[in-house]
């Protein structure tokens, strides 16, 4: 049997928050192209901005670009995106945000949970000091 | 795309009104969290956001939201967001903060 080839889009991006717009547009329009619907693009554009937003703000690899890798799959799209940063053990730990920080100093802890909570499937490999690749999954059907 | 932000304070009702057009990012969120903090230094009073040409917020800026919320809940005031974005409705949903703003319309 042959295995379809998957159409693939890198992109490599400056660790500059000026940038997360240009992949939210790309990203955009890579699901619409794909066919996916209005509220599907749109969970799908949060998410990757906030992998992006975190690869910035934590990644902190400040002259170093981070890569956004989009595979176009028959039924779904998987989107990488990985950073060379600092990484960080207990990235697959955090579950929900805890709005009694409003007591706390720290904001925020909402951007692993809203991308948890927008995509099909969700990966995250990170090591202390060797980066972090966070994989998102979002099917085109709606049994998911 | 950028953010502009617009205030404007309402003596009689004592409430700051802002509308905020744009996307609030990583990139714009600093603009916003100036604001508030300008805002809040002249009167702690309640802020109604009018958020209806509010294309797109995403984790940064609801922080600065949950930052300004509070300082003015220490005087009990309150955020008011309203004319609020399905696909923005729904991210207040997910994270449970339209329980700790108000949501209106
Ligand atoms: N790419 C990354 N590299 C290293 N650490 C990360 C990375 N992404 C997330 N983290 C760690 O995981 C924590 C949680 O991330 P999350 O996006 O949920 O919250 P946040 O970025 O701190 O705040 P918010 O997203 O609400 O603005 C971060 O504070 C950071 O310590
Ligand atoms: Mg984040």
């Amino acid at each position: 049997m042959s295995k379809k080839n998957n159409d693939e889009i890198k992109l490599s991006i400056p660790n500059k928050p000026e940038y997360v717009s240009v992949v939210r547009l790309t990203v955009t329009s890579i699901a619409n192209r794909m066919g996916f619907d209005i509220e599907k693009i749109e969970d799908i554009k949060v998410a990757v901005a906030e992998a992006c937003t975190n690869a910035i703000t934590h990644g902190k690899n400040e002259e170093d670009n981070f890569l956004v890798d989009f595979i176009m799959e028959e039924d779904k799209l998987v989107v990488n995106v990985s950073d060379n940063g600092r990484g960080c053990t207990t990235l697959n730990e955090i579950k929900n945000p805890d709005l009694d920080h409003l007591n706390h100093e720290k904001e925020g802890g909402l951007g692993i949970f809203i991308i948890r909570s927008l995509m099909d499937n969700v990966q995250i490999i990170s090591n202390h000091g060797s980066g972090t690749i966070i994989s998102m999954t979002k099917y085109m059907g709606e049994d998911h | 795309m950028s953010l502009i932000i617009e205030k404007y304070y309402y003596e009689e009702k004592k409430q700051w009104s802002v509308s905020l057009i744009g996307e609030v990012d990583i990139y714009t969120a600093g603009q916003l969290k100036e604001t508030f903090i300008k805002l809040i230094e002249e009167k702690k009073e309640d802020i109604k956001i009018n958020a209806e040409e509010l294309d797109y917020i995403d984790s940064t800026g609801l922080g600065v939201l949950i930052g300004a919320l509070k300082r003015l809940k220490q005087e009990n005031k309150d955020i008011i967001l309203f004319n609020v974005k399905p696909s923005i409705k729904k991210l207040l949903n997910i994270t449970g903060l339209d329980k700790i703003f108000i949501i209106e319309g």
